[in-house]
C-alpha cells in the first residue's frame, strides 16, 4: 500500500489522520510539523503521498508543496485544509498538489481522494 | 454528522485537551507580553492565528462546536489584524477580548476533562469579537481598507480577463462543453472546479466557465451545487480523451460532455472570461522575500532539534526497568556465593557494569526532568488578572525558570505556587497610595525564582509587600485554639509557619482570590505530597519571603536500611541526624507512658519502631538496639530500632493500591537480597509526636 508522509503542525490532526489511514492500509512512514521539515522528511524518505496543511510555522505548506514540487515534479501532494481558506486552497492547487481534503475531515473523503492518486 | 466514530474519538480525546491547552498556554504568554510592550508584533498576530486555527480545526474534528466557533470568530479578528494591519486597535482591549476567550475554551475543556459535555455558549463572545471587527473595519483605517479591497478588485479584474493561451488559429481545434457535477457534500466546490480547470490547462486553451470568477466570489460555491460548473474549452484532443480526464476527477457526480459545432463559437469568444491558471497570486516583495529566508535560517536551525513525544506511562515503566536493573547489579555483585573468592577479573567487569547502570539511571532520570519554565509563565496571567481587579502595580521577576523537576512535581507545584502568588499580590503588596506613603515605589515587585541546591529544587516566592505580621498571627492562632501557651518565647519562623495551619487566615475581608483560610493549609499540603517543605520568612514592612525546598527526584533515593526483629525499614538518608546507642539513665518517662531521651541537655521524643508497627521478638532495652535521631521541617524526633544494616539506592515504588495508606510508611522498595523494605514516611512520624 501507499507510503504517507503527514505534514500538520497540530499533533492533534497528524494522529486523527495517521490512525484513519493506518486503519485502511497505508503505511504512514512519517511526520512533520512545519513546511521545512516536510521538506528534509520528503527527501529522507520518498513518501507515495504527501498530505500537507496550509497554515504552519517557517513555512507554509504553499511554499512547502512548491518546493517538494521542484524536487519531484512527481510528487503527490493532497492538501489538507479547513473551510474558509479556498484562495489558499487555490495557490496550493497551482503550485502543484494534486487535490485537497477539507478539515473536518470524514473517512470516506480522504480515502477517496487519496486512492485517487 | 458523525465525522468520527467513538472509537476513534476517545484515543484523540487525550490528544486533544492535551495539544489545546498547551496551545492556549502559549497564547496567553504572547498576549500578555504584547500587552507589556502595548503593542502586537506581526509574529504575534501570526501566532495567534495560527493558534487559533489549529484549535478551531481540532475542535471541529471532535464535534466540540462551540469551542470551534468560538476560535474561528478570533482566527477572523487575526486574520483582519494580519492582512490590513489597521492603525486603531486598543490593546488593551484586544487583549482582554482575546482573554476572555481562552478563559471561555479553558471552562470548556474542563468540562470535558470532567466528563461533561462542553455545552456553554459562545454566541456572548463571537458577538463581540464580530463587533469589535466591524469597528475596526469601520473607522480609523478605513481609507487604507478601502484601497486595499480595491486592489483586490483590481487584481480580480485582471485575473478574470487575462488570457491565458489564445491560438491565433482554433479551427483545427475542437470546441468541447462540459458540465460537472459533484456529489453533495463534498465541500469547496469552487476549488474543485478550479482544480478541473487546472488538470485542463496543458490540453486546453481558452477556458471558459460558468460561474466565471470561481475563486472570488462566495456565490460561485452555491452555483455549482445547483446548477453544476460548466467550461467551454477547445482542445486537440478526441472526445474519449477528454472524457477520460475529466472523469477522473474526485467526488465527480455526474459529467456532461458534448462537442460544440464550430459555427456557434463566434459569438461566445466575444466575451472571454478566461481564469488565469498560471499566475502565482503570492506576489512578494523584496522585503518580504528576505524575511522568509530568514525564516528558512530559522527553519534550519529548528530541525536541528528532532522531538517525539512518548507516553508518560512508557517512562514511568522505562524508570521502574532501570530501577530493577540498579537492584539486580547490587543482587549480583554483592551475591552471597561470591564471599571469599578473588574475583580479579569479575570485580573489573562488575565495577564497568555499575558504572554504565549509573549513567543509564541518569539519563532516564533527566527524561522525566522538564523545565520549570511553562508553569512559571503562568503565573504572569495571574498577576495581570490581579493586579487589575484589586488596582495595584505588580511587577512579576521569574528568574532561573530553565531548572528541571521532575514531571511529577511539575504536576504537583502549579497549584501551590499560583496560591503562593495570590496571597503575595493580595495580602503581602500594598496600595498603590498606602506604598507611596510608606516611602516605597508605587509599583510592587514578586519574584520568582528557582534554582537547584544540592539534591534539592529550591523555588522561592518573595514580595516587597508589608510583611507578615507576627502578633496578629499569635493572637489569630490563640483565637482559633491553634496554640494554647502564648508564654513561652516562640521564635518568629514558627509564628510564622502558623499560617500553614488549618483554618488559619489574617486577613478580614475575604477577597475573590484569596483569604478564605482554605489556601495556605492546602499548599503545604501539596507541597509535602510531593516531599518537599514550605518555610516563611518576613520582615515587617520589608516583604515576606516563602522558600519551597523539593528533592529533585522522588523515585531513587538513598536510604539507609534498618532492621527491627525480622523486618527491614529504609529511612531517607537526608532525614537523618545522627545514630546512637542509648543509655538507660538518659531515657525520661512522662506521665502518660511517653518516653524522651536527653541528647547533649535537649530533650527529644522516642518513637520505638517496634511498638509503632506492632512487631515482636524485637530487641525492647534501649541500650541492646539503636537509636537514631530524624528530623523533618525542623522538629526532631528519635526512632527506636535493633539495627543499622547499611546504607542503598533504593527505588522508591507506591505500595499497592489494595493496602490502605498506613501511616508513618512512604511507600516501598525492593533490596538487593530480595527482600521487601517499607520505606518510613519521616514528616508523617515526626507530626505523630
Amino acid at each position: 500500500m501507499a507510503s504517507v508522509l503527514i505534514v500538520d503542525d497540530a499533533a492533534f490532526m497528524r494522529t486523527s489522520l495517521k490512525l484513519m489511514l493506518e486503519k485502511n492500509g497505508f503505511t504512514v512512514v512519517g511526520e512533520a510539523d512545519n513546511g521545512a521539515a516536510a521538506i528534509q522528511k520528503y527527501m529522507e524518505l520518498n513518501p507515495n503521498i504527501v498530505t500537507m496543511d496550509i497554515t504552519m510555522p517557517v513555512l507554509d505548506g504553499i511554499e512547502a508543496t512548491k518546493k517538494i514540487k521542484e524536487v519531484d515534479p512527481q510528487a503527490k501532494v493532497v492538501i489538507v485544509s479547513a473551510m474558509g481558506q479556498e484562495s489558499y486552497v487555490r495557490d496550493a492547487v497551482v503550485a502543484g498538489a494534486k487535490n485537497f481534503i477539507v478539515k473536518p475531515f470524514k473517512e470516506e473523503h480522504v480515502l477517496k481522494v487519496l486512492n485517487s492518486l | 454528522m458523525v465525522l468520527l466514530s467513538n472509537s476513534f474519538r476517545e484515543p484523540m480525546l487525550e490528544m486533544y485537551k492535551f495539544e489545546t491547552n498547551q496551545l492556549l498556554e502559549q497564547m496567553e504568554q504572547v498576549v500578555i507580553n504584547s500587552e507589556k510592550s502595548n503593542c502586537c508584533s506581526q509574529e504575534a498576530i501570526n501566532e495567534i492565528f495560527r493558534i487559533m486555527h489549529t484549535i478551531k480545526g481540532s475542535s471541529a474534528m471532535m464535534l466540540f462546536n462551540g469551542i470551534s466557533t468560538l476560535a474561528h470568530s478570533i482566527e477572523d479578528l487575526f486574520f483582519y489584524l494580519r492582512e490590513y494591519k489597521p492603525e486603531n486597535v486598543d490593546y488593551m482591549k484586544l487583549s482582554d477580548l482575546v482573554l476572555s476567550c481562552t478563559d471561555f475554551i479553558k471552562e470548556e475543556l474542563s468540562k470535558i476533562e470532567r466528563g461533561v459535555e462542553p455545552d456553554g455558549n459562545p454566541d456572548e463572545s463571537v458577538n463581540i469579537i464580530k463587533a469589535y471587527l466591524t469597528e475596526l473595519k469601520g473607522d480609523g483605517g478605513g481609507n487604507a481598507i478601502q484601497e486595499n479591497t480595491d486592489e483586490k478588485k483590481d487584481e480580480g479584474k485582471k485575473q478574470k480577463y487575462f488570457i491565458t493561451r489564445s491560438l491565433s488559429d482554433n479551427s483545427e481545434k475542437t470546441l468541447y462543453k462540459a458540465v460537472i457535477y459533484f456529489e453533495e457534500g463534498c465541500e469547496m466546490e469552487n476549488i474543485r472546479a478550479f482544480t478541473v480547470m487546472h488538470s485542463l490547462k496543458n490540453i486546453a486553451q481558452d477556458i471558459m466557465c460558468e460561474p466565471e470568477d470561481v475563486i472570488e466570489n462566495e456565490e460561485s460555491t452555491r452555483f455549482i451545487r445547483e446548477n453544476g460548473f460548466k467550461m467551454q474549452f477547445y482542445s486537440d484532443k478526441t472526445y474519449e480523451e477528454i472524457e477520460n480526464i475529466l472523469n477522473e476527477t474526485i467526488f465527480l457526480k455526474k459529467l456532461e460532455l458534448e462537442v460544440v459545432d464550430n459555427n456557434d463559437t463566434a459569438n461566445v469568444n466575444k466575451k472571454k472570461p478566461v481564469i488565469d491558471l498560471e499566475s502565482d497570486r503570492s506576489i512578494t516583495p523584496e522585503a518580504v522575500r528576505t524575511e522568509k529566508e530568514k525564516e528558512k535560517e530559522q527553519a534550519n536551525k529548528t530541525l536541528l532539534h528532532n522531538f517525539i513525544s512518548v507516553n508518560v506511562n512508557k517512562l514511568d515503566k522505562l524508570m521502574d526497568l532501570v530501577g530493577e536493573l540498579v537492584i539486580s547489579e547490587a543482587m549480583v555483585t554483592s551475591n552471597p556465593d561470591l564471599k571469599g573468592l578473588s574475583l580479579d577479573n569479575f570485580n573489573k567487569a562488575a565495577s564497568q557494569l555499575k558504572k554504565i547502570t549509573g549513567e543509564l539511571q541518569d539519563i532516564v532520570m533527566s527524561i522525566r526532568m522538564v523545565p520549570l519554565s511553562a508553569t512559571f509563565q503562568k503565573m504572569h496571567r495571574i498577576v495581570r488578572d490581579m493586579c487589575k481587579k484589586l488596582d495595584k502595580d505588580v511587577e512579576l521577576e521569574i528568574l532561573g525558570e530553565t531548572t528541571e523537576v521532575d514531571k511529577n512535581i511539575i504536576e504537583n507545584i502549579s497549584d501551590p505556587l499560583m496560591h503562593l502568588i495570590r496571597n503575595s499580590l493580595d495580602h503581602g503588596i500594598e496600595t498603590k497610595e498606602e506604598r507611596i506613603k510608606n516611602g516605597k515605589s508605587q509599583k510592587g515587585k514578586i519574584t520568582l525564582e528557582a534554582r537547584n541546591e544540592g539534591g534539592e529544587v529550591i523555588i522561592i516566592v518573595k514580595d516587597d509587600g508589608r510583611g507578615l505580621n507576627k502578633e496578629k498571627i499569635l493572637q489569630k492562632a490563640l483565637d482559633h485554639g491553634l496554640i494554647q501557651d502564648i508564654n513561652r518565647e516562640i521564635p518568629d519562623r514558627e509564628i510564622f509557619s502558623m499560617i500553614f495551619l488549618p483554618g488559619f487566615s489574617t486577613k478580614e475581608n475575604v477577597t475573590e482570590f484569596s483569604g478564605r483560610g482554605v489556601g495556605m493549609d492546602v499548599v503545604s499540603n501539596n507541597i509535602e505530597k510531593i516531599g518537599g517543605v514550605v518555610n516563611v520568612d518576613s520582615i515587617a514592612g520589608e516583604g515576606t519571603t516563602m522558600t519551597i525546598r523539593i528533592p529533585l527526584t522522588l523515585a531513587i533515593i538513598d536510604g539507609m536500611n534498618i532492621r527491627v526483629s525480622n523486618s527491614t525499614y529504609t529511612i531517607p538518608i537526608t532525614s537523618i541526624k545522627e545514630s546512637f546507642r542509648a543509655k538507660e539513665e538518659d531515657l525520661i518517662t512522662d506521665p502518660d507512658g511517653n518516653e524522651m531521651i536527653m541528647v547533649r541537655g535537649d530533650c527529644y521524643p522516642i518513637i520505638r519502631i517496634h511498638k509503632l508497627f506492632n512487631i515482636k521478638d524485637s530487641i525492647t532495652n534501649i541500650s541492646e538496639g539503636i537509636t537514631i535521631m530524624v528530623e523533618s521541617e525542623m522538629n526532631t524526633v528519635c526512632l527506636f530500632a535493633d539495627e543499622l544494616l547499611g546504607e542503598q539506592q533504593v527505588v522508591v515504588k507506591a505500595l499497592p493500591q489494595y493496602i490502605k495508606k498506613v501511616k508513618g510508611i512512604a511507600g516501598c522498595t525492593l533490596l538487593g537480597e530480595g527482600t521487601i523494605s517499607l520505606i518510613l514516611d519521616i514528616a508523617a512520624l515526626v507530626k505523630m509526636k
